[in-house]
């Protein structure tokens, strides 16, 4: 284990203050040190047959892929001085690499499952789509015990590539999970990242898009729901650092119980990104009286000629529709229940394939019951 | 079969602390078509939200019976059970919940298991041919992004579906244009020409009698300031037509 990159890693703030007065971890007293890791493994991979595709784990593409696997391993996230990122990449003990040959179109999605058990699991998803290429990505974080997950994904796009990369972490709810998903897409490339944080007791989250080049379609879709004790901090950050490109953001969270949250959901704009459109829409629901969202858009704008919009709303959920509702014969808490789950549904729509979709929706209807 | 009927009796209501309805009686009989007008800020809505229980509307005092039944003991959704329909003058919009599968989870509440999935398809696409619905709408999210009349629209294809023994239709006609207050007109006549409409009685709220031109009423109602002031045939909604609400409530005034 290089001990010296886990002791800068162990060393690095987590740069994220406490949410809130009733959020009751504080990121930067957890003690990462006496982490068990699990023994090295690969993820479960299921990838259709395609000429060039590759879909492997890291230790044979360290010795198959070196020449292309080397040059992007760790090239997005390295860059974040991200004390998680640091952490998974120290010790890193799963992972898998994707690489998607110039122009070719892949329809099916490559699935890759990490389960955590017998220790914790540090893995690191690395998608690599050459130019005009284009491809989906589901990953699922699963676990048969409390282990705690503390991953990287990774998505280096060339020009005019296309990728989706959906991520569904459900891990038990004792576990702890934390994770940071970077993008770097290329000229005219597009980036739709969809996160579902589903399970755990603690999920930390960050999802960056780094706008380098024109022509550059961004898309971060993400929801939560903490129930119970559970707590949820998410951040994404889109960073257009060059204009005429776009992005939309948008993220639908609830909380019932106990539940503990926030979003801090960033833009920038750099001073010479002219051209650029983006736009960021987030809408938090709380359920019961001792859930807490803290829901926070921040737009940093420094070009003059830009479009950038932001919406947030935050509340309960709205009498007048449950009224509606009832006045159709629908029992009150089937009415509320419908009016949740609609909530999400604009978000939940945008992950691929109907599967992912239904799974994700059996997992919120679960929630809200 | 004395029973049958809406019947509302000295029913006195608030909002926000106001008394609004201050005494209502009146009886929406089974089969028949009442027109209720009255000028803006009468009570005419509030007694749409005090027959179906929205929270917002304090019941003081007084009964309301549907075919017997004591409605005001009810929740909401059992009045709708009870057989009641609310066309709201402003329908809520629900985000992600898509037309068709409200309208079947509203049918299985108010008609349980009597109509299997495909049937039931059937059923919406007919209805919604007759309000010059396009199919599409099934899949739309509810009232989400719908324009005035698609809301209307939606709320007569509820009240087909759902095919209940009273239907209060709240200012359906407000903001129609002539195609689409056709169209509604056209939809309350077929249901009543139906086998499962013709029992339905009708109370049609209306500020302006247009709509009363489509759907010929049996009886009118005036209410003004939360009380009923004048009923007659359809001749007093043409009156209504010509003179006004002024007239009346002058002489009304005299005789309170």
């Amino acid at each position: 284990m290089p001990s010296a990159t886990l002791d800068k890693a162990l060393e690095l703030r987590s740069g994220r203050e406490r949410p809130g007065q009733f959020w009751k971890i504080d990121l930067d007293a957890i003690d990462f040190s006496s982490l068990q890791a699990a023994a090295p493994s690969d993820p479960q991979i299921v990838a259709p047959s395609k000429p060039g595709l590759i879909a492997c784990g890291l230790e044979t593409a360290r010795r198959d892929h070196a020449e292309i696997f080397n040059g992007a391993f760790g090239s997005v996230t390295g860059t974040l001085n991200d004390k998680f990122a640091a952490l998974s990449a120290a010790l890193c003990n799963s992972g898998a690499f994707v690489y998607i040959p110039p122009d070719q179109s892949v329809d099916d999605p490559i699935e890759i499952t990490y389960t955590a058990k017998n220790g914790a699991l540090f893995p690191h998803t690395l998608v690599v789509v050459d130019r005009g290429a284009r491809c989906t990505v589901i990953e699922r974080i699963e676990g048969e015990s409390a282990d705690a997950v503390c991953g990287i994904a990774e998505i280096v796009a060339a020009e005019s590539a296309s990728v989706t990369y959906a991520a569904e972490q459900n891990l038990p709810l004792e576990s702890q999970a934390f994770f940071t998903r970077a993008a770097s897409p290329g000229k005219d490339a597009s980036v739709t990242w969809c996160v579902a944080e589903v399970g755990a007791a603690l999920s930390v989250s960050r999802i960056d898009v780094l706008v380098d080049n024109p022509g550059v379609d961004a898309h971060v879709n993400g929801f939560f729901f903490p129930r119970g004790d559970q707590h949820v901090d998410m951040v994404s950050t889109i960073r257009h650092n060059v204009g005429e490109s776009q992005s939309q953001t948008l993220i639908k969270s609830a909380a019932t119980g106990r539940g503990q949250a926030r979003y801090l959901g960033n833009i920038r704009i750099a001073p010479h990104a002219q051209g650029t459109e983006a736009s960021l829409r987030d809408d938090a629901l709380l359920l019961s009286p001792r859930a807490h969202i803290d829901s926070v858009p921040a737009l940093e704008i420094g070009a003059n000629d830009v479009k950038a919009f932001h919406g947030a709303t935050i509340g309960a959920l709205d009498e007048n529709l449950i009224f509606y509702m009832e006045s159709r014969g629908i029992e009150r808490e089937a009415a509320e229940k419908m009016i949740a789950l609609g909530f999400f549904e604009p978000v939940v729509e945008r992950f691929p394939t109907a599967a992912m979709r239904d799974r994700l929706r059996a997992a919120l209807e679960a929630k809200i019951a | 079969m004395s029973e049958r009927g809406l019947r509302i009796q000295q029913l006195r209501a608030s909002a926000g602390g106001t008394q609004i309805l201050k005494g209502i009686d009146l009886e929406v009989e089974a089969g028949r078509v009442h027109a209720l007008m009255g000028p803006n800020g009468s009570g005419k809505s509030t007694l749409a939200f005090s027959l179906t229980g929205h929270p917002g509307f304090k019941v003081e005092s007084g009964s309301v019976t549907l075919d017997g039944a004591d409605v005001l003991a009810m929740a909401p959704d059992k009045r709708a059970k009870a057989g009641l329909f609310l066309s709201f003058q402003y329908p809520a919009a629900i985000p992600g919940v898509k037309v068709a599968n409200f309208l079947f989870a509203a049918r299985q509440a108010l008609h349980p298991g009597d109509l299997p999935p495909a049937k039931f398809r059937a059923l919406l696409l007919e209805k919604m041919d007759l309000l010059d619905m396009d199919p599409s709408f099934m899949g739309r999210y509810l009232n989400d992004g719908f324009s005035g009349g698609e809301k209307k629209r939606l709320e007569m294809l509820q009240l087909a579906m759902l095919a209940p023994k009273y239907a209060v239709l709240d200012e359906t006609d407000s903001g129609l244009d002539v195609d689409a207050l056709r169209a509604v007109g056209e939809s309350v006549n077929a249901m009543r020409a139906s086998e499962t409409g013709k029992d339905t009685g009708f109370l049609i709220i209306t500020h302006y009698p247009r709509i009363l031109q489509y759907v010929k009423p049996d009886v009118v109602h005036i209410m003004i300031d939360g009380r009923i002031v004048k009923e007659g045939d359809a001749e007093l909604a043409q009156r209504i037509e010509r003179e006004g609400y002024d007239k009346i409530r002058e002489e009304t005034a005299q005789i309170a």
